[in-house]
């Protein structure tokens, strides 16, 4: 029933500490950023400005020495996925928004995007959502309608057009998305990775079922959730506590968006960005 | 009849959200993208005044909504979670719910052309090393293909965003090379009203808000505009409309921070988020 041989029956992420019972899979944040390898393509969950795993983020970008030439994917990126391309580990930008919405564009992003630093694989919505479900499909492309007639084409030159079998219309054959490790902040979670992730779902279920390793964020960690569950824990490799794990993004309904710190945000960058990321990481805008 | 008592004052703002509610009409399912708040202001109105039986749907959320809450910068989640009669998640909303239920939605382009052709990736003549990366389509590339439901809303009209030619199609209006769908209906700026009745689908003015020239608008209009042979004035907002957008849909203004940019959009940010907080 697994979807890859990297999920049962191998070494779990963490050994010892205080998961040592069998299906305990906690773990703490800076082993769950160990994880992460270079080149490999990074999944953040939540949506924009909200229930992002920013928590993580932060213990990645502390790692001695953070790996680099990272794929980055997400719906949309904001706040979260900037610092990684501020710090230079992103190299491609999987997303169909990268922005802070009404607090401005994201200022990292469009330095380098603008610089030709970035190499962008142009999304949207339909085509990282077909491509999600063709991966949990197990094949290669899902027809979908969108794109047709617009340019997207021409900057997706990977991307191919189909003739419908039974019928006379176009499609366009949105390919299969792969990925390494998806990163979700939940609500709530239990040792054994099950979830509850609020209504707010974006697209993260499907980023738990297709990525090959999924580590949990989340504001508590308890025994045994009895509740229902927006992601079930056979899909997890790695539950982390993370207490305000999506701060300065909101998490609904615990705490809300920090817009007084996205504000710090967007008027120290692009051009402070150094000494941002420098008191950020040690935790002095907290 | 009763006659209808017009508002003695009103901002740009509020005139944009109420010719936004002017196009919603009862019963429809109606979407709301992102940071896109005059929108919102707009669809609130429309349900408290002629269109009570609306369904909202958001990005925020990915739920169908019945009930409403004012716009919240700090619980933008808010009305979309604790309102929402179904939730959908993301990946059914793209590949399930737009392209089954082809929903009205109103989209702010960077760019458009004289067609309703729109741009929200980047600006310049190199994808590769643009002048100005946007934050990217979102799903206009996908919606505007197949559906006959796209609405465009332009804040501050200019020759930068009403361009004789894109820098990059991101939606597809009224083009050759459209296969199913139809391009957009209309467009709301804060000059005046247009529709797409022109040759071949070309923008078309149609109403000018109250206080601005014909001559105006074709001076920060990028292309020659056509003109409706029955061009006139936009009805401007009611009183109750007035009344209804400041004190109950939007009380905190947000709507207001798509007409600013820059020092004065923060400075307008601070101030929401300090009565969100309850501060000053």
């Amino acid at each position: 029933m697994m979807a890859t041989g990297e999920r049962d029956g191998q070494t779990p992420p963490s050994e010892g500490g205080a998961g040592a019972s069998p299906g305990d899979k906690r773990i703490s944040l800076a082993e769950a950023a160990a994880l992460v390898q270079e080149g490999d393509t990074l999944a953040l969950g939540g949506l924009t400005l909200y229930r992002r795993p920013v928590a993580f983020v932060r213990a990645l970008l502390r790692r001695p020495d953070p790996p680099r030439h990272l794929t980055l994917l997400a719906l949309t990126a904001g706040f979260e996925s900037d610092l990684l391309v501020g710090a230079g580990l992103v190299e491609r930008v999987r997303t169909c928004y990268f922005g802070l919405e009404v607090f401005g564009l994201a200022p990292m992003f469009t330095q380098a995007a603008g610089e030709g630093r970035l190499t962008i694989v142009e999304e949207t919505e339909a085509s990282i959502a077909f491509g999600l479900r063709a991966t949990l499909a197990g094949v290669s492309f899902m027809p979908g309608l969108g794109w047709l007639g617009t340019e997207m084409l021409s900057v997706r030159p990977d991307v191919k057009v189909v003739q419908d079998p039974y019928g006379e219309g176009e499609y366009v054959a949105f390919p299969a998305i792969a990925c390494d490790v998806a990163v979700l902040h939940a609500l709530r979670a239990d040792r054994e990775g099950n979830a509850v992730l609020g209504g707010n779902l974006g697209i993260d279920q499907e980023l738990a079922m297709a990525a090959r390793r999924v580590i949990v964020t989340a504001e508590e960690v308890v025994e045994r959730l009895d509740e229902p569950l927006d992601l079930a824990g056979l899909v997890v490799d790695g539950v982390v506590p993370a207490p305000r794990g999506a701060w300065p993004t909101s998490c609904y309904p615990f705490y809300p968006l920090d817009g007084e710190a996205l504000l710090r945000y967007v008027e120290a960058c692009p051009v402070h960005f150094a000494d941002y990321l420098d008191a950020w990481l040690r935790g002095d805008d907290e | 009849m009763e006659t209808t008592k017009f508002a003695d004052d009103f901002t740009v703002d509020e005139l944009i959200s109420v010719c936004i509610a002017r196009q919603i009409a009862n019963g429809e399912l109606i979407v709301q993208g992102l940071a896109t708040p005059l929108v919102m202001a707009g669809y609130i109105l429309a349900k408290l005044t002629h269109a009570p039986d609306v369904l909202f749907a958001s990005a925020i959320g990915q739920s169908l909504c019945r009930g409403w809450a004012p716009p919240s910068l700090s619980h933008a989640e808010a009305m979309w979670l604790d309102k929402a009669l179904i939730t959908f998640g993301f990946t059914r909303v793209a590949t399930e719910l737009l392209p089954r239920f082809r929903p009205k939605e109103f989209f702010r382009p960077a760019q458009v052309d004289p067609y309703g052709n729109t741009n929200n990736v980047f600006i310049g003549q190199d994808y590769h090393r643009p002048r100005l990366r946007l934050p990217g389509s979102g799903g206009i590339a996908d919606v505007t293909t197949y559906g006959d439901q796209a609405y465009l809303y332009v804040p501050r009209h200019s020759r930068i965003v009403f361009v004789e030619r894109l820098d990059f199609r991101s939606g597809l209006g009224h083009h050759p090379a459209r296969k199913r769908g139809r391009g957009p209906r209309y467009l709301v700026s804060d000059l005046g009203q247009f529709d797409f009745e022109g040759p071949e689908g070309r923008m078309r003015l149609v109403t000018l808000h109250p206080g601005v020239t014909l001559r105006r608008v074709q001076r920060k209009t990028g292309f020659p505009l056509e003109v409706a042979p029955d061009l006139h004035e936009t009805p401007p907002p009611t009183a109750e409309e007035v009344h209804l957008l400041r004190e109950v849909v939007d009380p905190l203004g947000i709507r207001r921070l798509e007409l600013l940019s820059g020092q004065a959009r923060r400075q307008m940010l601070r101030e929401i988020l300090a009565r969100e907080s309850g501060g000053a």
